[in-house]
């Protein structure tokens, strides 16, 4: 039997004992194979020594039981890890980031508390998936949309915790930003209900998000300071119509100006969609899929160690008659505000020489299954699974792996910051003998800020993978150098990340640690998770 | 026996996982010959962009099994079949399809007490052949070894093997075989997997309607 670190085993056995009373025999999960189960799919240390896995795994049914097994834990120092539908894939899945944790399982907590189509509001258990409230809403009738990540098979707690985002309107992107309150089993098996749910007999909780004091929902995102049971959600009401266009423009430099126009259009709300860049000329997605293979001259131009030569590239454009940028943006709402806002955002872009439309057409909602497979469902708010057969051997993707961790940098919402981007991490992937797509863009979850994402294989070769965990903390130690953070990482990498969050000698990190020394003295929940150890763990802490 | 192929490795790995056979059989799959004690089987799965696969599941249906086309999504069949049907009654599923469809199903079976009981792995080699990478029962594993080098009929064996797998296994083996790729294999070649998804006695269900 595994043990977890610093744990007898007759401690360890006691406790087991104890988590079969608490939630019942059938519940706890010991063997081998039962937690194979747990293992991160994703590992970027798939079958060494130093993959994360669990000792144990505890799978409780509601707020009591989970009281009673962190209790227990407690009581024996027992460090425990959990995890909604432990489908975070890319950013660590199911595996603890302390290795021999008991998994604490809240899969068989997927209730579904209220759907208030009223008010456009959920209120849901950690282990309802996307999947689990798209079908309730379907079944019922209910003209609400959730907004879903892709893939689908995930929970709105679980991402929204981990601060994952989506596709529908910008104020539901933020899947953590779209939350409105929680319920939470601190450390010692005290519940708390935060915003307007601290206040008994509230009908509000999942109206109004800050109730009174400190907003305290944000220290149990991408952290381990509680067990979150229950969380409130805003949902979109149904939109009447979809309006989809695309405004391209021929030259390289036209990017700034597209980038400063979509900001603006953005931000007074006139396109409320998510908006997609693209290049067809220079762009493929972030797993290296679709796109024009580059010849030997457009490599030679990309390659440049300055970057690339606007005149240089406009030239290059125009010899083939293929502008540089488009974008596509959307619209949701009714038909006539869609096409009065999409002639308003045509006239804003005819500020860029040269800029053509195409008009993507007009689609009453919810679109009929026919017209389904022409879009990306999850815009649609409707999870889909799809994305796995995107990993498939291909002419542009000779060497599918055994998954992916997602390299994902902040950067700003601008066309400059785009290109210098595109010129550090391309010399970065030479120099660490990385592929690199001829040139990325941008995702647009959130309103504010661009996300930079580059997909980093994972294999099952051992060697392979030790360069790659190189590769990515050289690239984590690169962006950080040029003011880029990631938002959001595995938790092999963690640490690394944390530290690069180093303002006022680490002082953010320092108060982690004071806010976790406080609510989690024994430090059972999570230990590690986004760098925050607790204090025994931290002198001689894990790297 | 065909000539040519090559059986380059066998290993008895430990135990058994004793197969649940609990659910029925579809009502529109006609008995299968000689297999009385064959995993029922609730659908076949098979991806239609790659001629391989859609030669398995003409095999599968001729052997009266109900088969399933994907494009490499299996969204639909989740969503819309598998997820209601697990939670009243997990049941054995196979196919042979890409990577990543497998990958979801896999982890969807997890938590109604399903596993992969039998797995074959068809790897397309640079020069022309084919291997083979077999894990599963015994008895099953060894038919495998059976495999004719003939491209055509590679597919049609690898669906009777899923169609013959037993409820209640012995030990577990692995076994490689190659065969030669036909000329004629549509799309470029991918890598496919042929598996059986069923319920296993003992293993951990988290998920009920």
């Amino acid at each position: 039997m595994r043990v977890p670190p610093g744990v007898s085993s007759e401690d360890f056995s006691a406790a087991l004992q104890q988590f079969e009373e608490a939630v019942g025999k059938e519940w706890v999960f010991t063997s081998d194979e039962d937690l194979a189960m747990y293992r991160d799919a994703y590992s970027p240390f798939w079958g060494e020594p130093d993959e994360l896995v669990a000792s144990a795994a505890v799978a409780s049914d509601g707020v009591e039981q989970v009281q009673k097994v962190v209790r227990i834990a407690n009581a024996h120092k027992i460090p425990i890890y959990p995890i909604s539908t432990g489908k975070n894939l890319g950013y660590g899945g199911s595996a603890p980031v302390y290795s021999g944790s008991v998994v604490l399982d809240l899969k068989r907590m997927n209730r579904i508390i209220e759907v208030n189509e009223r008010n456009a509001c959920c209120l849901v258990e950690p282990g309802v998936s996307y999947f689990d409230l798209y079908r309730y809403i379907q079944e019922k009738g209910i003209k609400l949309w959730v907004d879903v990540p892709d893939p689908g098979w995930g929970s709105p707690v679980g991402n929204s915790l981990d601060r994952g985002g989506g596709y529908l309107l910008k104020q539901f992107r933020n899947h953590f930003d779209s939350h409105c309150g929680m319920e939470v089993v601190l450390a010692n098996g005290e519940v708390i209900r935060t915003g307007m749910g601290a206040l008994p007999g509230s009908q509000t909780w999942q109206q109004y998000k800050s109730g009174f004091g400190p907003w305290i929902d944000g220290i149990f995102s991408q952290s381990n300071f509680g067990v979150v049971t229950k969380m409130g959600f805003w949902m979109l009401p149904a939109p009447d119509s979809y309006l989809v266009g695309t405004v391209t423009v021929p030259h390289y430099n036209d990017l700034i100006p597209l980038i400063d126009i979509l900001g603006y259009l953005e931000n007074t709300g006139c396109t409320n969609g998510m908006p997609f860049f693209g290049s067809p000329l220079l762009a493929r997605g972030p797993l290296g899929e679709g796109g024009p293979v580059p010849d030997a001259e457009l490599t030679a131009l990309l390659d440049r160690d300055q970057g690339p030569d606007p005149d240089a590239m406009d030239a290059y454009a125009a010899k083939k008659g293929i502008p540089h940028w488009n974008c596509t943006v959307s619209f949701y709402g009714g038909p006539k505000a869609n096409q009065g806002n999409w002639e308003f955002a045509q006239e804003k872009f005819s500020a860029i020489p040269g800029a053509k439309f195409s008009f993507g057409g007009a689609y009453k909602l919810p679109l009929a299954p026919d017209v389904q497979a022409k879009f990306n469902l999850p815009e649609f708010g409707i999870p889909s699974l799809q994305m796995f057969s995107i990993g498939a051997r291909s002419d542009t993707n000779p060497t599918p792996g055994n998954g992916h961790i997602w390299f994902s940098p902040i950067i700003p919402r601008t066309g400059e910051a785009v290109f210098e981007a595109n010129r550090v991490f391309r010399q970065a992937a030479k120099e660490l003998g990385l592929p690199f797509p001829p040139f990325s863009l941008p995702t647009c979850y959130w309103e504010r800020a661009f996300i930079f994402l580059f997909g980093f294989p994972i294999t099952h070769d051992v060697e392979t993978n030790k360069k790659n965990r190189a590769a990515f903390k050289r690239l984590v130690a690169m962006a950080a150098e040029h003011g880029w953070g990631e938002y959001r990482t595995a938790p092999a990498y963690q640490a690394a990340v944390m530290n690069t969050y180093s303002f006022n000698n680490h002082a953010l990190l320092h108060l982690h640690e004071t806010l976790k020394d406080a609510v989690d003295p024994n430090g059972i929940l999570s230990a590690g998770r986004y760098g925050i150890w607790p204090k025994h763990l931290r002198e001689g802490a894990q790297a | 026996m065909a000539s040519r192929r090559e059986f380059l490795q066998v290993g008895i790995a430990a135990l058994a996982l004793p197969i649940s056979a609990s659910a029925a059989l579809s009502p529109r799959a006609a008995p299968l010959e000689s297999a009385p004690d064959a995993t029922p089987l609730y659908k076949v799965i098979f991806d239609e962009r790659f001629a391989q696969s859609i030669a398995f599941g003409a095999r599968a249906q001729s052997l009266g099994l109900p088969v399933y086309s994907i494009r490499g999504d299996i969204t639909d069949l989740w969503f819309h079949d598998l997820d209601a049907q697990w939670k009243m009654s997990p049941i054995a599923i196979g196919g042979l399809t890409a990577p990543g469809a497998l990958f979801c199903l896999e982890r969807l079976a997890w938590d109604h007490g399903m596993r992969v009981v039998f797995r074959g792995d068809h790897r397309f080699l640079p020069g022309g052949s084919i291997e083979h990478t077999f894990t599963g029962p015994e008895s099953v594993v060894h038919r495998a070894a059976g495999l004719h080098d003939n491209a055509e009929n590679w597919t049609a064996s690898v669906a009777t093997l899923v169609a013959h797998i037993p409820t209640v296994r012995s030990a577990t083996a692995k076994a490689t075989v190659r065969t030669r790729a036909a000329a004629s294999a549509g799309r470029a070649s991918e890598d496919l997997i042929s598996w059986v998804i069923a319920p296993v006695a003992g293993a951990r269900i988290i998920r009920k309607a």
